[in-house]
């Protein structure tokens, strides 16, 4: 479910910039790290700890935007790749620094423990993290559907001169995407950040993630990129059960390639022309 | 841009000073820039000559590293040539349906590869020792001086040749390439060749830095296949100049030398250098050694953008195009319909009809750009229908583009363009919009020029008036279909012309 986050925010700050985000993966570290540094130095609980995260890595986002999104929207997409690739660098580098190369772990959402429903064992963490996603992805959902401000960021993520042309302000609903985009990654990081570790070099490895599931799930598509974060999510638990983690990745990037060998456009094609 | 004599004297004092003055330590770090510096100009061919974003330099890298860890006992001096092909062969191997791919789905693919690499290089122990690496091999070439002059001999023959190779015309090519791979097509180009070409090169120069790099250092890990490589490998190519002939250099003198400068930051240097490099992204998009340039007074005049073709030239070639029920569908709409036609040599046609009647597609199925569910194209004898767009090209078609697609374009230039493949038939796509009353006088001369000089046209335009002067037929299209076909006169006084076409434009026949 956090991987859904993470791919969800991914696809929007794709759709709003026209281009990858490289950075998305370290927003997400960064979650988790300023989960772990909040709760350190002022013992928050962890519920009022997620909106601080999310609104610390929102104003992340938006910062990227105006730096590294924005100021290249004329210039062709490879210039953001490289603009965002050097933000994640230094973002990973900050961390690095900041935490010492010393892998942390996140404070836990709910208290650790489990409980039974109809014979099930279920943990109460796991479980919080499933709730929180689902609640999160509708709230986006109602966003996006449903209001005139989710109308006019998709109107800008499906054409950007279009939607310049009915008087709808860019710069402020691509930067309001980030925003987005940055808050749900800060959050999947601190859920991330509990069940695993946060160390600064995870960042590319989230990336990787959330850009496969874009891929496969259809470039651009929110739901697709929804459903592809799940599969990854089950596919990974699954292979990595059975044959450990090394071969659980190495058979996703095979199947990536080979996805990409066969179909060129991606496993569902592009529903809006080419974007980069 | 060929290589100025002060960048020469660079390249050359460079491995001197360092031979002649240095001490091992300061050896050490410029056989460091040499390696870094060949392995970012192999990432120039593909990155900053094509535009794609290839994120497997760096495991191709540590593919040669690895290759020349493992066969230096045995080769000797040989392991170099056997990393590079270590590199250069798997590229080969998956470029073919790798470089197909669209800009973000090829930098993926490259990704998931490069992971691949980084994967096996971790687990696979028994051949690369696991997460240790390999150590303790003896080295390919002794380190030192004689490294020191291997690497920066190979350097310089690469910066030459690079700077040789993409001066004028391939350097052109490579730029519309890049920024218009649709027109490049039309005009002969074969981008899948060509972006062969550059990434199983590129990977043989990463290939040959990443065996310098394990000879230098005696140690290989699987680090040498990660993403920090590849990260370095990129930024340090925008940092120097994506395309200069000495980006690689000034970029890897920086990431060798910063480091030393900012010691008192201690890890805090590649923050540093992340920062620079989102700078000059933001602010030098030509990079440090543009930058150079610049200050340097170097800097070029921008080109001057040719007018129309004052004489053109007759050309040798086929004598007759002809498509013969050509249909084409998307999706729910029937873009041409059983579509027939011909143009002579020395022929003008006019094609009219409203918009959205199918001419530009008809023209993209010409000359390859699109491809015809039925029918066919012929040249003479030729068939061209299932002809990629540059073969086509090649095979006599030229083509002029109804949109420009290149900055500081001019319509003028893409005619002249087209003209000067010397193709027998020329498709001009609305050649005359946006143009003032003088502009036209000159264009229908120039059409009139084509056709005195042998060259057949097909040409849309909207503007009826010059078409009827200089064409010697008219085809008019409405929703894929031809409705008329005939001299101008014939053609505009036809009722369903009148009707579908002439009368929606307002115009009296």
């Amino acid at each position: 479910m956090a991987y859904a986050l993470v791919a969800l925010g991914f696809v929007l700050a794709l759709n709003a910039a026209g281009a990858v985000n490289f950075a998305h993966g370290d927003l997400v570290v960064l979650g988790g790290a300023v989960a772990v540094f909040v709760a350190l130095s002022t013992g928050l609980p962890a519920v009022l700890l997620l909106p601080v995260v999310a609104l610390a890595i929102g104003v992340i986002g938006i910062l990227a935007a105006r730096i590294a999104i924005l100021p290249l929207a004329s210039r062709p997409p490879e210039a953001t790749f490289v603009a965002t690739i050097a933000l994640a660098a230094i973002i990973e580098q900050s961390l690095t620094i900041a935490m010492a190369g010393a892998p942390r772990t996140a404070p836990p959402l709910v208290g650790s423990g489990s409980f039974e429903i109809a014979g099930l064992v279920l943990g109460r963490q796991p479980l919080a993290i499933v709730v929180l996603g689902a609640l999160l992805v509708a709230a986006v959902w109602f966003l996006l559907e449903r209001t005139q401000t989710g109308r006019r960021m998709r109107a800008v993520a499906a054409d950007r001169h279009m939607a310049r042309a009915v008087g709808i302000p860019i710069g402020r609903y691509v930067t309001l995407s980030l925003a987005l985009a940055g808050a749900l990654a800060g959050i999947a990081g601190f859920l991330l950040g509990h069940q695993f570790l946060v160390a600064p070099t995870q960042g590319a490895g989230h990336m990787l993630k959330a850009y496969i599931a874009v891929a496969l799930g259809g470039w651009g598509s929110v739901p697709g990129a929804l459903l592809g974060a799940l599969g990854i999510g089950l596919f990974e638990t699954f292979v990595s059960a059975r044959f450990g983690d090394a071969w659980a990745s190495a058979a996703l990037y095979i199947c990536v390639l080979m996805v990409l060998a066969l179909k060129p456009q991606g496993l569902f094609g592009e529903p809006v022309g080419r974007r980069a | 841009m060929r290589l100025a004599p002060f960048w020469l004297v660079v390249l050359l004092l460079t491995p001197l000073v360092a031979l002649l003055a240095l001490p091992p330590f300061g050896q050490r770090m410029v056989i460091l820039v040499g390696i870094y510096a060949l392995m970012g100009l192999g990432y120039q061919l593909v990155f900053g000559q094509l535009g794609a974003l290839n994120l497997a330099q760096g495991a191709l890298f540590g593919l040669g590293a690895y290759a020349a860890a493992l066969t230096a006992p045995v080769l000797g001096p040989f392991a170099l040539p056997a990393a590079i092909l270590a590199a250069a062969i798997p590229a080969a191997l998956v470029a073919g349906p790798l470089l197909r791919l669209q800009s973000h789905y090829f930098a993926l693919a490259t990704l998931a590869l490069a992971s691949l690499v980084n994967l096996v290089a971790v687990h696979a122990e028994s051949l690369t020792g696991g997460a240790n690496g390999l150590a303790g091999f003896a080295t390919s070439l002794p380190r030192g001086p004689i490294l020191l002059v291997t690497v920066w001999v190979c350097l310089i023959v690469g910066v030459l040749l690079y700077a040789q190779l993409f001066d004028g015309a391939l350097g052109r090519r490579a730029r519309l390439l890049r920024e218009a791979p649709l027109v490049a097509a039309t005009l002969g180009i074969d981008g899948a060749a060509w972006r062969f070409v550059t990434f199983v090169a590129g990977a043989a120069l990463a290939g040959l830095a990443g065996a310098c790099s394990a000879a230098m250092s005696g140690v290989v890990s699987p680090e040498a296949t990660g993403f920090s490589i590849m990260v370095l490998c990129l930024t340090l190519v925008v940092l120097g100049g994506s395309r200069h002939p000495m980006g690689a250099v000034v970029g890897a003198a920086l990431a060798v030398g910063l480091p030393e400068l900012l010691r008192d930051l201690q890890g805090a240097w590649l923050l540093a250098y992340a920062i620079a490099t989102l700078a000059v992204v933001l602010w030098a998009p030509e990079g440090l050694a543009g930058l150079i340039d610049g200050l340097r007074g170097a800097r070029r005049p921008p080109p001057v953008a040719p007018g129309l073709p004052v004489s053109v030239p007759p050309v040798r070639g086929r004598d007759r195009l002809i498509v013969d029920g050509v249909s084409k569908r998307f999706g729910g709409v029937q873009a041409l319909d059983d579509v027939t036609l011909s143009v002579e040599r020395a022929e003008i046609v006019g094609l009219i009809g409203p918009n959205g009647s199918g001419k530009t597609t008809l023209l993209n199925v010409i000359n390859g750009l699109e491809r015809a569910d039925k029918g066919t194209i012929t040249l003479d004898d030729l068939n061209i229908e299932r002809l990629p767009a540059h073969a086509v090209a090649r095979a006599g078609v030229g083509r002029s583009f109804q949109a420009l697609v290149l900055a500081g374009d001019t319509k003028s230039a893409d005619l002249a363009r087209a003209v000067a493949t010397g193709a027998a038939f020329l498709l001009l796509d609305e050649p005359a919009a946006g143009a003032g009353d003088g502009e036209r006088a000159a264009l229908a001369a120039f059409l009139v020029g084509l056709g005195d000089a042998g060259r057949g046209v097909l040409i849309v335009d909207h503007d009826i008036e010059l078409l009827s002067r200089v064409c010697d037929r008219l085809v008019c299209l409405e929703r894929g279909r031809v409705i008329a076909n005939g001299r101008p006169a014939e053609v505009r006084a036809d009722p369903r012309v009148r009707a579908s076409f002439l009368g929606l434009e307002g115009i009296a026949a």
